[in-house]
């Protein structure tokens, strides 16, 4: 049973502990006077993250938990504070005394630690990677994360569906769309509306031109840290076109505000000449990259994770698919109706999530020239009822899940859960039997995202 | 290989002919300029992410791209604030993210200086204030100048590096 989310909600005197697995959702009531729950991380390892988090959130204790450090909370921030709490109001906060973080690391004879971040080195967000090695080898890494943490899920409350609009779309750039989709689809549910099919295909639309912007990049940046600069030019220039079509598409170059109840109409025959000519192109990128041996001699068996794992630790997205497991929120009716075919690769290394990416590019276009169609639907939302709505969407990261509840008309708790806090889980397991010059190349395969990880 | 040295070949060095590629031109020739004058030719930024959603960086990244290739003016993004001239800021100024910011600040060497990117800094972005953020940056260190737009667009930003240039 995969385990998707595990997160809690406060009650007049008690905790509710929600625990989201693929075929059903458990609920547990616990009383705030002792709020103690049994940790799941024994079985799902996955687990850990989302107690640590339930236990900085709201100061619910994790009785038998192997890790019992603060997550979120960071050396400077005031313990017995626990933001999430209704009862806490304070919009600032003073930081406290350091205290120092207890980082996981071995230790031997000629085992030394190798700290990176927060600030990295490059145009990239901030986080925390700590590295035991012996020589070039690395033995252990530590993923520490929550440098970004804005208290999202605190901000939502209170306000309605259309007022968190704005603060859902901006919470991870990449991953706008998909946001905005999860968003979509809550509001529907919400108001008793079926959403157009015309709708549905202009979404999906936006929604794998997000995809290939995302993955375009990666193609370029994947072989520009293997040292292989020319690819990055190439591919950066594609995804430069394919942003600036999202932005003739949605007035915005990331689609912030593109997914609302309204279509507009499009020039759909530039928009077919275009996906026509980028065809032609990664086609070309394909049998260039394909055909340089030194490059695959960095990819092929760098980073590898095994399928037991991805099992294991209940991996989503590229990550999951290219060590062979078939996880993807669109094997549904209507993707399957317009083209779309899940992409896999068994080896579970670099080589496998960049060609997986690569293969999602090519699904991606032949998907979007269905999804085109000249439109302009428009459609009314009626009154949003109270009630406890959940929704999924596949960003270009893999599976989002999303949680609101609504009551009185406003928000009463917002909970999301990225694909990438899934898999920074499952960085560390990629790490061994390979040296630390290969880090960048495998985390940037796995691509993931902090700002959706971090909240 | 081979075919991309013939596609190369056949098909030359692909430039747009627009509008935006003619401003493009002008802005880059100023920013050149008033680099080599003020920078003896090289400027080295710092970007620091205090809490964005990453479309900034995104679009600081694209900076680098065939169409905009930045590095050319003179304007380099550098790995280490010891090696840079600015810092470039974006994001909330989270409270787990604003002490680094502050170190990282205090390692670049004189004279230097502080440029917000996007809304998120000045908190003009849809992001509201809770324990979590420290936002407005200019309530931590002293700001030069300002990048406004959410996120701002490649040809925004460079521009406004040309007045940040031209300002000092
Ligand atoms: S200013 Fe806008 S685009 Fe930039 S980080 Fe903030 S929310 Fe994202």
């Amino acid at each position: 049973m995969r385990l998707i989310a595990r997160y809690a909600k406060e009650r007049e005197g008690t905790f509710e502990i929600v625990t989201v697995f693929e075929s059903e959702t458990q609920r547990e009531t616990i009383s705030k006077e002792n709020p103690v729950i049994r940790t799941l991380a024994k079985k799902h390892p996955s687990a850990i993250w989302f107690e640590r988090k339930m236990s900085d959130d709201f100061g619910i204790v994790i009785e038998d938990a192997f890790d019992k450090r603060p997550l979120l909370h960071q050396e400077r921030f005031p313990k017995a504070i626990h933001p999430m709490q209704k009862a806490f109001q304070k919009n600032t906060l003073d930081f406290a005394e350091f205290t120092p973080y207890k980082y996981e690391a071995i230790q031997g004879d000629g085992v030394f630690q190798v700290s990176v971040g927060p600030i990295h080195a490059g145009i990239i967000e901030p986080g925390h990677f700590h590295f035991s090695q012996a020589g070039e080898d690395m033995l252990h890494q530590e993923v520490r994360h929550f440098y970004k943490y804005r208290g999202i899920e605190k901000m939502l409350e209170g306000k309605t569906l259309l007022e968190a609009k704005p603060v859902i779309e901006r919470i991870s750039g990449n991953e706008s769309i998909a946001y905005q989709t999860a968003w979509r689809d809550i509001v529907c549910q919400a108001a008793g509306m079926e959403l157009p099919l015309s709708l549905r295909k202009r979404h999906a639309f936006l929604l794998e031109m997000e995809r290939i912007i995302h993955h375009l990049t990666d193609l370029g940046f994947i072989p520009n840290d293997a040292g292989f600069g020319a690819a990055l030019a190439f591919a950066s220039k594609l995804s430069e076109d394919a942003r600036r079509q999202l932005q003739n598409v949605t007035g915005h170059r990331f689609g912030f505000d593109a997914i609302g109840f309204e279509n507009k109409v499009l020039d759909i025959s530039s928009l077919y000449d275009y996906l026509d000519g980028l065809q032609k192109d990664i086609a070309f990128f394909e049998t260039w990259i394909m055909d340089i041996p030194s490059l695959w001699d960095r990819f092929d068996t760098t980073g590898i994770l095994q399928k037991a794992d991805v099992l294991k630790y209940d991996t989503v997205g590229v990550v999951a698919r290219a060590s062979g497991f078939s996880l993807d929120r669109r094997s549904e009716p209507f993707y399957l109706e317009h083209g779309f075919e899940i992409q896999t690769e068994q080896s579970g290394d670099v080589a496998a999530r960049f060609k997986v990416r690569l293969q999602e590019v090519k699904n991606s276009i032949v998907m979007m020239k269905h999804f085109l169609e000249e439109d302009d639907t428009h459609i009314d939302i009626e009154k949003i009822k109270d009630g406890d709505y959940t929704a999924f969407a596949e960003s270009s990261l893999g599976e989002l899940f999303m949680n609101i509840e609504i009551k009185d008309g406003v928000i009463e708790r917002f909970f999301v859960r990225d694909p990438s806090f899934m898999n920074w889980q499952t960085l560390h397991l990629m790490m061994p039997n390979n040296i630390i010059a290969d880090f960048p190349l495998i985390n940037k395969s796995c691509d993931l995202s902090y700002a959706g990880n971090d909240l | 290989m081979i075919q991309f040295w013939n596609k190369r070949v056949k098909e030359g060095i692909l430039t747009e002919d627009t509008a935006l590629d003619k401003e493009l031109e002008a802005i880059k020739r100023e920013i050149k300029e008033n680099v080599k004058k003020k920078f003896a030719g090289s400027l080295a930024i710092r970007m620091v992410d205090s809490g964005s959603c990453n479309a900034c960086e995104a679009e600081c990244n694209a900076l680098s791209n065939p169409y905009y290739d930045l590095e050319r003016l003179g304007i380099y993004f550098v790995a280490s604030p010891r090696h840079a001239d600015v810092m470039l800021l974006n994001g909330l100024m989270t409270f787990n993210m604003t002490p680094h910011v502050l170190d990282a600040y205090k390692q670049i060497p004189e004279p230097k200086w502080v440029i917000t990117l996007g809304a998120c800094p000045v908190m003009e972005a849809p992001f509201e204030k809770t324990f979590a953020v420290k936002a407005p940056a200019a309530d931590h260190l002293p700001v030069a100048h300002h990048i406004p737009g959410c996120p701002p667009e490649p040809l925004e930003i460079i521009r406004g590096l040309l007045e940040f240039l031209k300002k000092i």
